[in-house]
């Protein structure tokens, strides 16, 4: 073989190395957060320390690449075999690197910042994620999908979960909004206020939040001026097994609130409706039914 | 005058000004109702079903007999503890109850003890539980073969107290972040709306504590002479002290553990009154028992109103209160509250 | 005639002793006092003086020995009846004492009746009685603290008076007083003794006061009686000097006759 031809084929070989897809050389990547990271490839061994991106990543089909878990990430069942580094709050860091993770998933609203300093000071990159709206949650689906290489899954997610969204949108159009009191915590009253994701939730499942225009996030409120504004329907979240009947009990108790005297009293299931995965779905059908009950098939009383 | 009269006097009088607060702060409130349709409401004229009515009847009756009964009960504890211990410092706080029942009741929140068996009973049991814990260690602590000494009861209340305070502590590192922000709302004093058969629980405590404290205001006056004084006298000390800590405890624990805990109230009224009425706990007890409902109930008003719709702790009301009083008392010249 | 207070072979100890030396003790006291008897009370510190007021009183029990007062055990009597045969008449009201001199006064009405939640219309007529007769009525409305010493020495008696006992017993009542209050005290006593017929138990560290004022006199040493009799007896050099363990010299007071004690001042070298 002469030089010549063996540096035509060593050639072409680098080219196709180049095209072949997940192998470039340096992988740039911007997070929720504006910030810039560069990694050597496509993470292949990601700890998450979010539960959402947990769920997320199993509905890309991207679990393999998952090696991390907290112990809140509950679902699917899969996801709680996968090796845990701890609560949100604190993770154990020793555990965390034992992991050798290329990646760790983090947020600022649950994850506390000093990790994120030690993380990246013992050079492990960290990836933030910030969803607020249902928007936010589908572009993360993309951007997860970017990032893991498994593109195709997140797109078909997408996909799905749109087509969801704009069928519950439809079959709830042009009917009037009832009033919608959600209690996200019994004591203190903790209820969804401007620009939080239950409350587009409710409005997407054609209801109007009575505390859409309180305070950022998830703000308290006193049950008075919560009940002051005369929900028609009052949504209890249930947070795996704790906030329990007592709090039911208690709200039964109003008997004389219009709300309670029609029945429309319900428990929701706080993880479907508060984790910026890909069970909002779920929980929009879930309010759905609940607020309109009259367009879908079961309606869901309160047990 | 009489002190028979003198008391009818006073007491006439600080009725008059609760009742009057009490209809003030049923007017009030984050949810607009106008003061027509409260009254309809009370007189029963209203609907029967609306949200006017739950306002006024399920959320802010049984809130202002909440905060009536806990200000009189920690006002009544507080009188007959500065007076047992002839100290004006002395707030019921100091006698290691509270704490224990807090400490019972954060402990039921915490650990979610089997979740049907916390719901079933209450958090009202869990602080019972941990106040008459907490009484019973104090009491064993203190009472030697010489009685019970004013001031080992005074330590082993501070002792008892740091306890549970740290226990208290020690649970708030370990919960889960979910919870802790439930935890503390209650350890800064709620007075949320409660059902009128617990409520009827609370009242009956209150009278029961009201009533071993009063019954021994006349030897509670004679102690000032100190204990050796009055039992030359003919008074039976150990009897009194073991009434008073009784009443004291059965007063502060029914409060912490209906409530949480609140301060101050059982430290500022009874030295308000006493600078007022003079140091006779025949007329003290009663008059603080009256003035301490008004007072907590007027915190728990401007609680409620100040930042609506969202609400503040009634405690952080009284503790806002508590430093300045403190500062005042100790410049004051006028202030001879010695008990 | 049943003495107003009587010990039988008393015995006491108290349950620990100052760091080094034994519980202090009272030796099978034995001693009595005679209605409208004025009986003194003397002896050197820690002879036992205060700790017998406190077993009459019944803030303390008797180890051994019976108490007897009025001729019934004081064990079977309750303490309001005692307080009411027996009236202590302490130095002085705790630094701080918040009430006037009226309520002060009325205290002493406790043990007529206990349960009572505000003193009746009697008690307040006896109370009156008794502030007139240690002639403090115009400063019925005075707090204690306004009140000189020898005021506030009055008002304590009236209270006891108030307890209309038979037995009043005063404990170092000249202590903190001056010359002239120490005289008005005197003729109080002495008023009170001829007037109501009550007996007196005067302990006190002054040999001279209780001398003047006593009939009896019961010389206390180391928990013991040491001696029991008029003052001429008692007080008697040799037996003082054993006692207080310095040289007195015993005279007579010019104008009573009375024995008057002198201490023979050491000159220091």
């Amino acid at each position: 073989m002469s030089a010549l031809f063996r540096v035509q084929v060593l050639a072409a070989l680098a080219l196709v190395l180049l095209l072949l897809p997940g192998s470039a050389w340096a992988f740039t990547v911007v997070d929720q957060a504006g910030r810039t990271l560069t990694l050597p490839a496509s993470p292949r061994r990601i700890v998450s320390l979010v539960p959402s991106v947990t769920e997320l990543l199993y509905a890309i089909g991207a679990q393999d690449a998952l090696v991390g878990v907290t112990d809140f990430c509950d679902y699917p069942a899969e996801a709680r075999r996968k090796p845990h580094v701890g609560d949100m709050i604190s993770p154990n860091l020793e555990t965390l690197v034992t992991l050798k993770p290329d990646l760790v998933v983090a947020t600022r609203s649950g994850n506390r910042e000093e990790i994120f300093d030690q993380l990246t000071r013992l050079g492990i990159p960290v990836y933030l994620v910030d969803p607020i709206t249902v928007g936010d949650v589908l572009r993360l689906v993309s951007e997860l999908g970017q990032l893991t290489g498994h593109r195709d899954g997140a797109v078909a997610v997408e996909k799905d979960l749109g087509r969801r969204i704009a069928a519950v949108r439809e079959r709830v159009a042009g009917r009037p909004h009832p009033r919608v009191l959600y209690v996200l915590w019994p004591e203190p009253l903790i209820v969804p206020g401007k620009g939080s994701l239950v409350t587009e939730l409710i409005a997407l499942a054609g209801g109007a939040s009575v505390t859409a225009d309180q305070g950022q996030g998830y703000p308290r409120m006193s049950l008075e001026a919560a009940v002051g504004r005369a929900p028609e329907i009052i949504i209890l979240a249930r947070h795996g097994s704790r906030v329990g009947p007592a709090a039911l009990t208690q709200w039964q108790r109003l008997e004389s609130l219009p709300a309670i005297k029609s029945g429309r009293l319900y428990m929701a299931d706080g993880d479907l409706m508060h984790r910026y995965g890909p069970r909002v779905v779920v929980g929009l059908e879930s309010l759905a039914r609940m607020i309109h009950p009259e367009v879908f098939a079961r309606p869901e009383p309160s047990k | 005058m009489t002190a028979a009269a003198r008391l009818a006097w006073i007491c006439g009088g600080l009725a008059i000004l609760l009742v009057a607060v009490a209809m003030g702060s049923l007017l009030v409130g984050a949810a607009p109702v106008s003061p027509g349709i409260v009254l309809d409401v009370i007189t029963g004229r209203g609907p029967a079903v609306g949200t006017d009515r739950t306002v006024v009847l399920s959320i802010r009756l049984p809130r202002i007999a909440a905060a009536m009964l806990a200000g009189g009960a920690l006002a009544v504890a507080g009188a007959g503890f500065q007076a047992l211990t002839r100290n004006p410092l002395a707030e019921p706080s100091i006698l290691g109850v509270s704490a224990g029942a807090a400490f019972g009741v954060v402990l039921a929140q915490v650990s979610g003890l089997g979740q049907g068996v916390v719901e079933a009973l209450g958090l009202t049991v869990f602080g019972f539980t941990g106040a008459a814990v907490a009484g019973l260690a104090v009491y064993l602590i203190a009472s030697s073969a010489a009685g019970l000494p004013v001031h080992t009861l005074l330590l082993a209340g501070v002792i008892v107290g740091i306890f549970f305070s740290a226990a208290i502590t020690v649970l708030i590192s370990i919960v889960d972040a979910n919870r802790l922000g439930g935890v503390i709302h209650w350890l800064l004093g709620s007075v949320a709306p409660i059902p009128p058969s617990q409520l009827a629980i609370f009242a009956l405590a209150t009278v029961a504590g009201v009533w071993l404290v009063l019954g021994q205001a006349r030897a509670l006056n004679l102690l000032a002479l100190g204990e050796e004084g009055a039992i030359e006298l003919g008074v039976d000390a150990l009897r009194v002290k073991r009434r008073i800590f009784m009443g004291a405890a059965l007063l502060t624990g029914t409060v912490v553990a209906f409530v949480g805990p609140i301060g101050f109230v059982g430290l500022i009224v009874p030295q308000v009154f006493r600078m007022l009425l003079g140091p006779d706990n025949r007329i003290l007890v009663p008059a603080a028992f009256l003035g301490g409902g008004a007072f907590l109930l007027a915190a728990d008003t401007l609680a409620r109103i100040v930042v609506a719709p969202a609400e503040l702790s009634v405690g952080v009301l009284t503790s806002f209160c508590g430093a300045p009083f403190f500062i005042w008392l100790l410049r004051s010249r006028v202030a001879r509250v010695a008990p | 005639m049943t003495p107003l207070a009587e010990f039988r072979a008393v015995s006491f100890v108290y349950p620990r002793g100052a760091a080094g030396r034994p519980p202090f003790e009272l030796r099978e006291l034995s001693f009595s006092v005679a209605p409208g008897e004025v009986l003194g009370l003397i002896g050197p510190n820690a002879a036992g003086k205060t700790t017998v007021i406190r077993l009459l009183s019944r803030v303390l029990s008797p180890s051994r020995g019976a108490i007897m007062i009025g001729g019934e055990p004081a064990s079977a009597l309750g303490r309001a009846a005692v307080a009411r045969r027996i009236a202590v008449v302490p130095q002085d009201v705790p630094h701080g004492f918040p009430y006037t001199v009226e309520q002060l006064v009325l205290m002493g009405r406790f043990p007529h009746a206990p349960a009572r939640f505000f003193e009746s219309r009697e008690d307040l007529r006896i109370a009156r009685e008794a502030m007139a007769l240690t002639g403090i009525e115009s400063l019925a409305a005075e707090p204690l603290e306004h009140l000189s010493g020898g005021e506030r020495q009055r008002v304590v008696l009236a209270r006891a008076l108030a307890q209309q006992p038979r037995l009043l017993v005063l404990d170092e009542p000249t202590a903190h007083l001056d010359l002239r209050y120490q005289a008005e005290c005197v003729a109080l006593l002495r008023r009170l003794h001829r007037d109501e017929g009550l007996g007196i138990l005067l302990v006190s560290h002054d040999l001279n006061l209780a001398a003047e004022v006593s009939d009896r006199l019961l010389l206390l040493a180391g928990g013991s009686a040491v001696k029991v009799g008029p003052p001429e007896e008692v007080l008697e050099e040799t037996v003082l000097e054993a006692v207080y363990g310095c040289r007195v010299m015993v005279d007579k007071h010019p104008a009573t006759r009375r024995p008057t004690v002198n201490v023979l001042w050491p000159d220091g070298r």
